[in-house]
């Protein structure tokens, strides 16, 4: 108990901007919906009003159908339409709001850098873009609203009370604080609760996702049961923590009522004396108690509201924390007309603590071919993402015809280097969309990429060629055709460097050769980095890198590695027995 | 069997309110007694509540006005004692109706979840993973809003006006019928929308699902987005995506909003029918002035409910949509039944396909009359151009799908007849694109694996050793200890697939498919994959797919897979020439 409550006021300081300065570009919609709201509220007030002059002129004997029914509706219709219209406002304003933050989310996610997202969880910025901001919605259109209405009843509710009889007034009034001080002390707990439960579903959100993704795997492998229970065993403690929330919240409404009871209980013992002792009359004392009546529910309106505002700046802390992160900042303005004369001095890369990439010295010459050869977990991605700018050296320098990568404007860097991705990384749209993904290709382009990578006779057995859409994870393409479509994706930008990241593994020999002889003839002054498994393919490069454990072991042309090189030789014996095959 | 819920949807015609609301109270039909003791402190506290004020004024009228004091204590005595009783009967309302809707909830989750395990790989295929996580995630917390925040107002709001309907009628009928006028138009009017708000509410729910899917792509493709300078394109699609959920939300949220200010318009008429209803009734001396007050009372505590109802309408409406999502997910069956075992059809080979065709869709066959047999203890390549068959045809080996026509014989009997479980013993089967759970190294290699699932780390590194698979693990920072961060996206593929390769050798099976699985491997731990293979048990039978040829040449027998058919090549000379001369046909 002692911990959460030291907690407490460290995790406001923690919570950021106000949520409320998030509404002020819509400080004009916000006073049009509390208008409205005020409007309403406040003449419903006055029915009772109505009703009541009504029945004194019954007993006045001046009672006139028409004038109360006229009178009646026409509140009554003023009350509709302030109401339609407040709800409008409502929605409104909260669509929109909910809207522009996402916009805003979606605009500052889209500038991170790649190290920054491959960090920070993607379901996490998904909770941003969605849950977060629901919960800002919810806030915006019954928060604002309640909280003003309700402040305004009980503002209204108490100075009636105090002016009829501030004795009373006072005892009545002292609900109040211990309303309040109950949905404190239970939200309080609650609240940590709230932050577990939050825990647990993402657990089981996770849980969940991986058993949809991996669903093959757990096909293949018949471990439904085993998935099964890893979910229950979140379910049940999701249910546990449910079932807690629950037991303290059980409290909050009875000890409300029976308050609420006991103020209307000392109304009748108090007033009922004041009454017999005629210091007050049987109307006031009728009077207090239907204002105790309309005290209570704004109060208790308050109290659960306060909730959602909890909430949702919990959920604004989270969303502004992303929105203060810094840009990328794009300060290139150099035209990068690469000519492929890249040089490498000292690079080091760290993830974490782990180095991942040590000492590399590295230099290749405009339009050669280099290779990169080396096991598992080498670090040989990671120096084609070096290369493409996708994470940053933490010491040493990376030069392009003798220019940083961010001395260039990005947008002209990126149209003269092409990547092919190791993964099949394809988007949920037509094959034609996923090639010309870059928007400056052109038809002409794109039909070369497509001959080169060899697709040409696939796109045309397919009923609707190009326009063929991909389904989500590509699961009607094989292997071998994602691969090609994302090197006809690289090649369509027509680059000057092109870097492959174990391009061959899933594209038969046959095929290989085909597309690498097209990419000679094709794009003669390409500059060509190439991660490999396979060293004949590449035995004639001008350029073979060793690499192990983050480290350059030894760099040549392939004859002078296997005079050189113990290690290189001992690749190139594990790959002679099927070198013959090569073709 | 179709398994894309989008189209389902359109084919299947909406369910009413009131059929949905019977399912969803199928889901709590097991608690019975709670739910009956709950509804019994829910009468009580209520009752309690509408008595209060009646005898707060039968005091007024006998103690205070007459100046009795002493009865005033007296009445504030049995007030005392009645709220504490209703004190105590609306925790008890509250904590055992809440508890049943939480176990509701619990239920309802554990049978989605059983439902998705249940479903076979093609559902998977036809549908986005984004927009089912959606569907689990996203529904299901709709549902358990509504189980857990506003079943138990609904319930006693109907306590309360039922109550106060009674009163009505029975003060006096004629103006209880008058006055509930108003509630029978809000009740035409309520049914005669509520299809069309619900349907605007599916929407809404559709177009957020699509928004996460939209996200969840963007997100996980981000360097493609950035390595060909497409920021633009995730903000660009992200905006259509917001822009339409906007508008569906916009107009839902109009619809939901709808009620309120409706409802408030009826009560306040009922009011005034009470009013004028009310003094015409008094000139006819058929009623008193005291009544009518009384009665304008119980007018609002029958219409304030129905104006929370209006209120929450809307959730169960929202709840509703989601229910109608879920329960089609929940209606589909797997195609995948198993069969009574047929008796042996003699065939003494481990693995034999008869005559198979094949098609992920039915207009476009993939495998066409396909026969082979594979026999114990022996290697198998399967080798083709990309494209030409080869991982379809291992995944109806493993039965991920089934033909659509011909047979398939595992052991002599038809495949069909295993259950999963033997059937997944005698199968391994490695997957092109490796999967893992997040957790360690070690975790994922036993992930499944019934004979050493509860090896501690002692125990597992001997199991390892015992295998030879010791040298696989020093790829890996921690070794079997290394933490796998969300679905493996901290190891690279070729430590993926080392994992994939490991966790499919230690289950031992009969007949293990290797799919292009060492395929981002190098070469000298490639070697060390073949030496463990080697050391497998004699009888183990091996199915490779690759297009590194040193893979495949040890191979006993090469079969050759291009545009949907499988030929037996005579020797690896025979192979390699159909590689190089047959053009690819697909």
């Amino acid at each position: 108990m002692k911990n959460s409550d030291t907690k407490g006021p460290k995790q406001k300081a923690n919570q950021g901007p106000s949520i409320f300065s998030l509404l002020k570009p819509y400080s004009g919609l916000i006073f049009l919906l509390i208008l409205f709201a005020l409007l309403s509220n406040g003449l419903n007030l006055w029915i009772p009003k109505l009703i009541g002059s009504g029945i004194d002129a019954y007993s006045a004997g001046k009672f006139s159908y028409k004038t109360i029914a006229t009178e009646f509706i026409i509140v009554v219709l003023i009350i509709f339409l302030f109401s339609v219209l407040q709800s409008l406002m409502q929605t409104y304003a909260s669509e929109k709001v909910a809207r522009d933050l996402r916009t805003r989310l979606a605009d500052k996610i889209s500038r991170q850098s790649f190290a920054y997202i491959q960090t920070t969880n993607p379901s996490r910025l998904l909770t941003n873009l969605t849950s977060d901001v629901d919960s800002i919605k919810l806030f915006v259109s019954q928060a604002i609203v309640s909280i003003v209405s309700s402040l305004f009843i009980i503002i209204g509710a108490s100075i009636l009370l105090l002016s009829i009889n501030w004795e009373l007034g006072l005892i009545v009034m002292a609900i109040i604080p211990i309303i309040g001080g109950t949905f404190f002390i239970v939200l309080g707990k609650v609240r940590v609760l709230f932050k577990k439960s939050r825990e647990v579903i993402d657990w089981l959100n996770k849980v969940i996702n991986e058993s949809i993704l991996g669903a093959m795997l757990i096909r293949v492998i018949n471990s439904q049961q085993l998935e099964y229970d890893k979910f229950f065993e979140a379910s049940n403690k999701a249910k546990d923590i449910g079932l807690s929330i629950l037991r303290l919240f059980a409290w909050l409404i009875p000890i409300i009522v029976f308050t609420a009871n006991m103020a209307g209980l000392m109304i009748l013992v108090l007033g009922g004396h004041y009454v017999i002792n005629g210091k007050m009359s049987l109307g006031d004392f009728a009077a207090f108690n239907s204002y105790l009546a309309l005290l209570i529910f704004p109060i208790l309106i308050i109290g659960f509201m306060s909730n959602v505002i909890a909430q949702a700046t919990a959920s604004y802390g989270r969303i502004s924390e992303m929105l203060e992160r810094p840009d990328t900042i794009e300060k290139g303005q150099l035209e990068a007309n690469l000519t492929g004369a890249i040089e490498m001095k000292g690079i080091n890369v760290n993830y974490g603590e782990k180095p991942v990439l040590k000492q590399i010295d590295l230099s290749v010459r405009p339009g050669s071919r280099t290779a990169v050869i080396g096991p598992t977990a080498a670090g040989k991605t990671q120096l084609l993402y070096l290369l493409s700018g996708l994470i940053k050296p933490d010491s040493g320098t990376l030069t392009f015809d003798g220019h940083q990568i961010d001395e260039y404007k990005s947008e002209s860097f990126y149209q003269k280097l092409g990547f092919v991705f190791q993964d099949s990384i394809l988007f949920n749209m037509s094959i034609r969309e996923n090639i010309t993904f870059s928007e400056t290709v052109t038809d002409e382009s794109l039909q070369r990429a497509i001959e080169t990578a060899e697709l040409k006779d696939f796109m045309e057995s397919l009923p609707e060629g190009l326009n063929t859409s991909v389904s989500e994870r590509g699961l009607s393409l094989s292997g071998g055709q994602k691969q090609r479509i994302m090197l006809a994706r690289a090649l369509a930008i027509n680059p000057n460097v092109l870097l492959l990241d174990d391009f061959t593994a899933r594209v038969d020999n046959q095929t290989e050769t085909r597309i690498l002889e097209n990419i000679q003839r094709n794009y003669p002054d390409l500059t060509l980095i190439s991660v490999t498994q396979k060293i004949a393919a590449v035995e004639h490069y001008e350029q073979i890198i060793l690499l192990m454990q983050g480290e350059i072991l030894a760099a040549g042309t392939h004859k002078e590695l296997m005079n050189t090189s113990p290690e290189y030789v001992q690749i190139f014996n594990s790959q002679k027995s099927t070198s013959n095959y090569e073709l | 069997m179709n398994y894309n819920l989008n189209s389902i949807a359109e084919q299947e015609k909406k369910s009413s309110s009131w059929t949905g609301l019977k399912n969803l109270l199928n889901l709590v039909a097991e608690e019975r007694k709670r739910i009956f003791l709950s509804l019994s402190a829910i009468l009580v506290s209520a009752s309690l509540n509408l008595l209060g004020p009646f005898l707060i004024g039968y005091t007024i009228d006998h103690y205070v006005q007459t100046g009795k004091y002493h009865g005033v204590l007296v009445f504030a005595g049995i007030l005392l004692a009645m709220y504490s009783v209703a004190f105590v009967s609306s925790y008890l309302q509250t904590q055992w109706m809440g508890g049943v809707a939480q176990r509701a909830i619990f239920k309802l989750r554990n049978v989605i979840f059983n439902k998705i395990q249940q479903l076979p790989v093609a559902f998977f295929n036809e549908n986005k993973a984004g927009d089912l996580i959606s569907r689990v995630n996203n529904d299901t917390d709709k549902l358990s809003q509504f189980f857990s925040q506003a079943l138990m107002q609904f319930i006693s709001s109907i306590i309360t006006m039922i109550g106060s309907g009674v009163f009505l009628l029975s003060i006096n009928i004629k103006l209880g019928l008058a006055t509930l006028v108003p509630a029978l138009v809000i009740l035409v009017f309520t049914r005669s929308v509520s299809p069309w708000v619900r349907k605007r509410n599916a929407l809404s729910l559709k177009s957020s699902g699509g928004l996460s899917a939209e996200i969840q792509e963007s997100l996980n493709n981000f360097k493609v987005i950035i390595a060909f300078n497409r920021r633009d394109y995730f903000r660009k699609k992200f905006d259509v995506a917001n822009q339409h959920n906007y508008k569906t939300a916009m107009g839902t949220g109009m619809a939901n909003n709808m009620f309120l200010p409706v409802f408030g318009l009826f009560s306040a008429l009922a009011q005034l029918i009470v009013l004028s209803y009310g003094i015409y009734l008094i000139t006819e001396s058929e009623f008193s002035i005291g009544l009518l007050v009384s009665y304008l009372a119980y007018s609002t505590n029958f219409y304030n409910p129905l104006r929370q109802l209006a209120a929450l309408w809307t959730s169960f409406q929202v709840a509703l949509a989601g229910w109608d999502r879920i329960s089609r997910m929940l209606s589909l069956q797997s195609n995948l039944e198993v069969t009574d075992s047929t008796p042996a059809k003699a065939s003494e080979s481990l693995l034999e396909f008869r005559n198979v065709h094949f098609g992920y869709t039915s207009s476009n066959e993939i495998l066409h009359n396909v026969n082979f047999k594979l026999e114990k203890g022996k290697t198998y390549a399967l080798v083709g151009p990309t494209g030409g068959g080869k991982t379809t045809t291992a995944s109806i080996m493993a039965r991920l799908y089934d033909p659509v026509s011909g047979v398939i014989l595992l052991d002599g009997k038809d495949i069909k007849s295993y259950t999963p479980e033997e059937r997944s013993k005698k199968i391994g089967f490695i997957l092109q694109e490796p999967f893992l759970f997040t957790g360690t190294v070690r975790e994922n290699i036993l992930y499944g694996n019934e004979q050493y699932h509860e090896s501690d780390q002692e125990n597992f590194l001997a199991i390892i050793k015992a295998t030879g698979l010791e040298g696989l693990l020093s790829v890996f920072d921690d070794g079997a200890e290394t933490k796998v961060l969300s679905s493996g996206d901290s190891l690279s593929l070729g430590q993926r697939q080392l994992i994939a390769f490991m966790r499919a050798v230690l289950r031992k099976p009969d007949l293990l498919i290797l799919d292009e699985a060492t395929a981002n491997i190098d070469t000298i731990t490639e070697k060390l994959l073949g030496e463990i293979l080697d050391k497998l048990p004699e009888e183990t039978t091996l199915v490779i797919i690759a297009h590194r040829l040193n893979t495949i040449e040890n191979a006993d027998e090469i079969f050759f897979v291009n545009s949907g058919e499988v030929t037996r090549a005579g020797s690896f000379q025979e192979a390699m020439d159909k590689l190089i001369h047959h053009k690819r046909k697909s």
